[in-house]
């Protein structure tokens, strides 16, 4: 079954990191008014990105982008009819025509335009399907790109608090990191500022206290932490308050201590209805 | 008499109700009214105070459920209902993905009140379009450790299991 939303309630951000944690493959379909987008993964990363406008084959893409000439172009489409399901981005490495890093470098740049310009859709309707692969045809990555890079960069171009404040309702809340956060930052590139914040991030200090230990304004540390976030390199939790206490000098916050002999009473007569 | 709570909680229209009617051997006592505000998009009777069901374990000890209100205006209700509880079950609409950011503000709520046993338990499993528990969990960005449950609140069994798997991890906290 599909999975299906409205990117106003499930943002693209948070759709990615799914397909990425989730090492889904398959197609996520966008549409609003009469845009259409259309992203595909390969076990949580990116291969190709079209849009309505602008859905061409590899080969036309290239030609325009002045890498392959209208002949070799020819001679491509032509040898790829005798191939068997074969992409296209593999055939044009094969035949010599193009590198594999420059047709990367080309396709990257291409794809991730596509995908920055999707970040700035407020609203419209989301459908995945699962399994779905691109035709051979379409411009391909040769490899395929980890979503953190987009997600941060897509992340760099919001400039409204509200989104923010989805994720980070407070400038109390305490950032911490998740387990191996290094790790899933290899395929991120941090600005200086980005960086600054990321080096200050303990565990203890609030958003508020690291906006003032960096000189940084809140907005701009809550906007990189909500990148960071998004991305899933650390964690936002509210600073633990103090306890309150009961009359009998048992912490207000503490949960009931039950025995097990009661927990076990319970089970058996939920098991026998 | 010793009583004992669980609280069942969630957004507006993910189950609540159903699942206290489900399991419970008393009619639900419910204060359903006509919604007032947005939910009446949804559903035109929600519940604005609470659900209240029943279930006798022996001649001593009774559990009682209670369903916490969805809508936002009755916020103050969750403190009242949350103190003394055993457990929580949040119980999410897994066919609305507009009802996630909700779902993670009530989560949000109860953990920062206390740290409750809870569970998660994927609603409405039986419709097409529904995520799936694991797709729900890293939608909500819920750690490992937090279990996320495939749910049906008609299903008696399927509610059985909810309470079964909650039971299991205040177990793992109660003592000897």
């Amino acid at each position: 079954m599909p999975l299906v939303g409205n990117i106003r309630d499930f943002g693209l951000s948070d759709f990615l990191y799914l397909v990425d944690r989730g090492y889904k493959t398959g197609c996520l379909h966008l549409s609003r008014t009469d845009e259409m987008a259309s992203l595909y993964f390969e076990k949580g990363k990116l291969l190709t990105a079209t849009r309505k406008d602008d859905n061409v084959p590899l080969t036309d893409l290239l030609v325009r982008k002045g890498k392959l000439t209208p002949v070799q172009a020819e001679q491509a489409a032509q040898a790829h009819q005798n191939q068997n399901g074969a992409s296209m981005s593999q055939l044009v490495i094969d035949l010599n025509l193009i590198g594999r890093d420059e047709l990367q470098r080309v396709l990257q740049q291409h794809i991730e335009e596509s995908v920055y310009a999707l970040f700035g859709w407020h609203e419209g309707e989301f459908r995945f399907e699962q399994g779905q692969r691109p035709e051979p045809t379409a411009p391909i990555m040769p490899m395929p790109l980890p979503v953190e890079h987009l997600i941060m960069e897509g992340v760099r171009r919001i400039d409204e608090w509200g989104r923010i404040k989805d994720r980070i309702p407070s400038t109390d809340m305490v950032v911490k990191f998740i387990e191996q956060p290094i790790e899933r930052a290899k395929g991120i590139n941090l600005a200086a500022d980005e960086w600054r914040v990321f080096a200050r991030i303990n565990g203890k200090d609030t958003l508020a206290e690291i906006a003032r230990k960096t000189g940084m304004s809140e907005f701009d540390v809550c906007r990189i932490v909500y990148g960071f976030l998004t991305a899933g390199l650390v964690d936002v939790i509210r600073k633990p308050a103090p306890v309150p206490m009961l009359a009998t000098g048992r912490p207000l916050a503490e949960a009931p201590r039950i025995k097990k002999s009661l927990v076990t009473r319970i089970i058996n007569r939920i098991r026998g209805m | 008499m010793q009583t004992v709570k669980m609280v069942i909680s969630g957004a507006v229209n993910a189950g609540k109700t159903e699942f206290i009617k489900t399991i419970s051997e008393i009619e639900v006592v419910s204060t359903e009214r006509r919604a007032t505000d947005d939910t009446r998009l949804i559903k035109k009777e929600t519940t604005v105070a609470m659900d209240f069901g029943r279930i006798a374990i022996g001649d001593d000890l009774v559990l009682h459920l209670f369903g916490t209100p969805g809508q936002k205006r009755f916020d103050f209700m969750w403190e009242i209902l949350s103190e003394g509880m055993l457990g929580l079950v949040i119980l999410v609409d897994s066919t609305r993905p507009e009802t996630f950011r909700e779902t993670n503000r009530i989560i949000d709520f109860f953990m920062s009140y206390r740290e409750t046993p809870y569970v998660v338990a994927a609603n409405k499993q039986d419709r097409p379009n529904a995520w799936s528990p694991e797709e729900l969990r890293l939608a909500l960005r819920l750690p490992a450790h937090i279990k996320v449950l495939p749910c049906m609140a008609t299903d008696r069994e399927s509610v059985k299991n909810v309470l079964l798997e909650l039971l299991d991890v205040i177990m793992q906290r109660s003592e000897d």
